[in-house]
């Protein structure tokens, strides 16, 4: 072992601590939807005790208790400030992550294990928006999102379409030349075939893009690497090995900002959701109402409910307080069942770079 | 040279055409310049606007470096690559880079828009097998000690491959005379012309090791009917960490760039041709 090796150690655990503290915070702004007052002296007495006594070696209680003092000021600085906490599916890192970043900068990140955790948790008030992927260029409609969509109170308060760019990455130090396996979600590995079959590298699913990422730089498989997003390099400590490795540069996914509340400005594009008898032409007549009235419709979808019960989505221009939109409206509610409006908002497009 | 089965002229005597970019090697007088090698982002990235202000069409840097010492500055591997990928992006002239091991062909592919064969590896036979399978045009230079026989032998192999875009290039090569780096053997421009249906680029940068003697050199390649020129250009050639002596600043090579346009330019031009050849060229 050489100075450089440990110095790589060292470099790598840095950012497992920093991660590690990144998401104390974040559960700390979790505690806060809780709490009446930010302060609570029992508590925190409770965590010092804990850090004080613990088992490490080198660790003395004396510079545990400072570093957490130092900890949890920091965590009470955050909880006194007004920030909005979106959740998202997925992994710090994750695509849906870097749709919030470039839908709001300031918007706080929450990682969720699943898409019905996001709805909960907005649900619940414990996240003031949730993120969602509706829709890829490539890969089509993500079905499990639709369906919570269909049975939600939630608002889509937002919407932002974005292209999606896949990153090569690698533990720092790898020989290139000793790469043979990629770790990736299937969707990415599925978007990056060509590139992966020109330098006869051997695709493996993983449940998530930015999981693959953490896995990679935790485990360091050899001869590995990993197909994932920028922001995934910068939070793990990997080194890009190559960027734009997606076979089309029309890669995009189109994500919904969710609310319990209503907008506050006024939208531009609605998203509604209805199911129709199970007779000819009921579905046209619906759609034509919308072409009568001269609605621009920019998406259509249906969502199996049960056999032969379908779910439509519908998305259009325009707004709630349009009068050719009320009326349209009203009469498509009368022709079917289920009829719920799920926004009227704004869609956010980030041009293709 | 009976086995020259691909490189070799036919009767109906047509000339292999190559497109990078919006340039056809073949047709357009092609200049590729740039450094010796990729020494930093700052390094390459300036010196690629430098050779597009210049009015380069191509440009050229070395991430895996074969050098004579291995303890000399052996190239900045992949993350050369990813630089000149950047030069390419700031300034949209396509990229000219050396690969030198069989296992790299795949991953320059992936940055570079024609990967180069150097001279010390010319019959470097499994490299010229696997960028003879390789989908982008390949820049064999010739051996400092190799005949034209040979030479054409080793485009023959990447033909072979399959790839039929080779581009020659003439770096000069060994003689008994010393007082430049290697003698350039311009005769090899007609002289491949009569033989082959490949296109030759001329590199002066090597094939004199001497900045003074660059420009004639080169003005004397546009003459003899060379296809392009391959030139060393550096942001700041006293600093290069190779080839400092060679390497022309970029007043230097946007001067001679003048020269060299105005010269193509007459050579170019029809009644000229006509004039020299006595019918159709």
């Amino acid at each position: 072992m050489k100075l450089n090796d440990i110095r790589q150690n060292i470099d790598l655990i840095d950012s497992k601590i920093l991660k590690l503290i990144n998401d104390r915070m974040e559960q700390g702004l979790l505690a806060k939807k809780f709490k009446e007052n930010i302060e609570d002296p029992e508590r925190e007495k409770e965590v010092l005790e804990t850090v004080k006594n613990n088992a490490n070696t080198l660790i003395e209680s004396k510079f545990s208790e400072e570093l957490y003092k130092t900890i949890l000021k920091f965590s009470k600085e955050l909880q006194t400030r007004d920030l909005v906490i979106t959740g998202f599916q997925g992994e710090h890192g994750a695509y849906s992550e870097e749709a919030v970043r470039c839908y709001n900068k300031d918007y706080v990140t929450i990682p969720c294990t699943t898409f019905n955790e996001v709805f909960e948790g907005v649900n619940s008030g414990i996240y003031d928006y949730g993120i969602v992927p509706v829709e890829n260029t490539l890969g089509g409609m993500v079905g499990p999102v639709n369906e919570l969509l269909i049975n939600t109170e939630l608002n889509i308060v937002g919407a932002i379409d974005m292209p999606i760019h896949h990153c090569l990455l690698m533990v720092p130090g790898t020989d290139h030349r000793d790469i043979r396996e990629v770790y990736s979600h299937s969707q990415a590995l599925a978007q990056c075939r060509r590139f992966l079959s020109r330098n006869k590298l051997t695709p493996v699913p993983y449940f998530d893009t930015a999981g693959a990422a953490n896995m990679l730089a935790e485990k360091q498989p050899r001869g590995a690497a990993c197909i994932a997003g920028k922001l995934s390099a910068e939070l793990y400590n990997l080194d890009i090995l190559k960027e734009n490795i997606e076979d089309l540069n029309s890669n995009r996914t189109r994500f919904l900002l969710l609310s319990k509340h209503e907008p506050k400005e006024e939208g531009s594009k609605c998203t509604i959701t209805f199911s129709t008898e199970h007779k000819a032409g009921t579905l046209f007549s619906v759609l034509e109402l919308f072409a009568s009235n001269g609605i621009n419709l920019t998406r259509i979808e249906s969502i199996p409910n049960e056999p032969g019960d379908y779910s439509f989505f519908l998305d259009f221009d325009g707004s709630v307080k349009d009068a050719a939109v009320v009326e349209t409206l009203e009469k498509a509610e009368e022709q079917t069942s289920g009829f719920k409006v799920l926004g009227c908002y704004n869609e956010k497009i980030i041009e293709q770079t | 040279m009976s086995k020259l089965k691909l490189v070799e002229l036919t009767d109906q005597g047509k000339r292999t055409r190559i497109k990078v970019g919006n340039i056809t090697l073949g047709e357009d007088f092609v200049v590729i310049a740039g450094p010796c090698g990729v020494e930093s982002e700052k390094q390459t990235l300036e010196t690629a606007e430098a050779v597009k202000a210049g009015g380069g069409m191509m440009f050229r840097g070395g991430a895996f470096k074969p050098r004579t010492s291995p303890y000399d500055f052996q190239g900045l591997g992949l993350e050369g690559l990813r630089i000149l990928e950047k030069a390419k992006l700031n300034t949209g002239l396509p990229i000219v880079t050396e690969v030198i091991d069989p296992r790299d062909v795949s991953w320059v592919c992936e940055f570079a828009d024609i990967l180069q064969i150097g001279a010390r590896n010319m019959q470097n036979y499994s490299l010229l097998k696997e960028v003879g399978k390789a989908e982008r045009p390949v820049l064999l230079k010739r051996g400092m000690y190799s005949t034209l026989k040979e030479w054409l032998n080793c485009a023959e192999y990447i033909l072979a491959e399959g790839n039929l875009d080779v581009i020659l290039c003439e770096r000069g090569i060994r003689t008994f005379e010393t007082y430049t780096r290697n003698t350039l053997d311009l005769s090899m421009v007609p002289a491949i012309k009569e033989l082959t249906h490949l296109p030759i680029v001329i590199d002066p940068s090597h094939g004199t090791g001497k900045l003074s003697l660059i420009e004639k050199m080169s003005l004397a390649a546009v003459a003899a009917g060379a296809d392009g020129l391959l030139l060393e250009v550096h942001i700041n050639p006293c600093e290069a960490k190779s080839d400092a002596d060679q390497q022309l600043n970029p007043g230097q090579f946007a001067g001679l760039m003048q020269k060299i346009l105005k010269l193509n330019q007459f050579m170019q031009d029809k009644a000229f041709k006509s004039s020299i050849t006595g019918g159709d060229m």
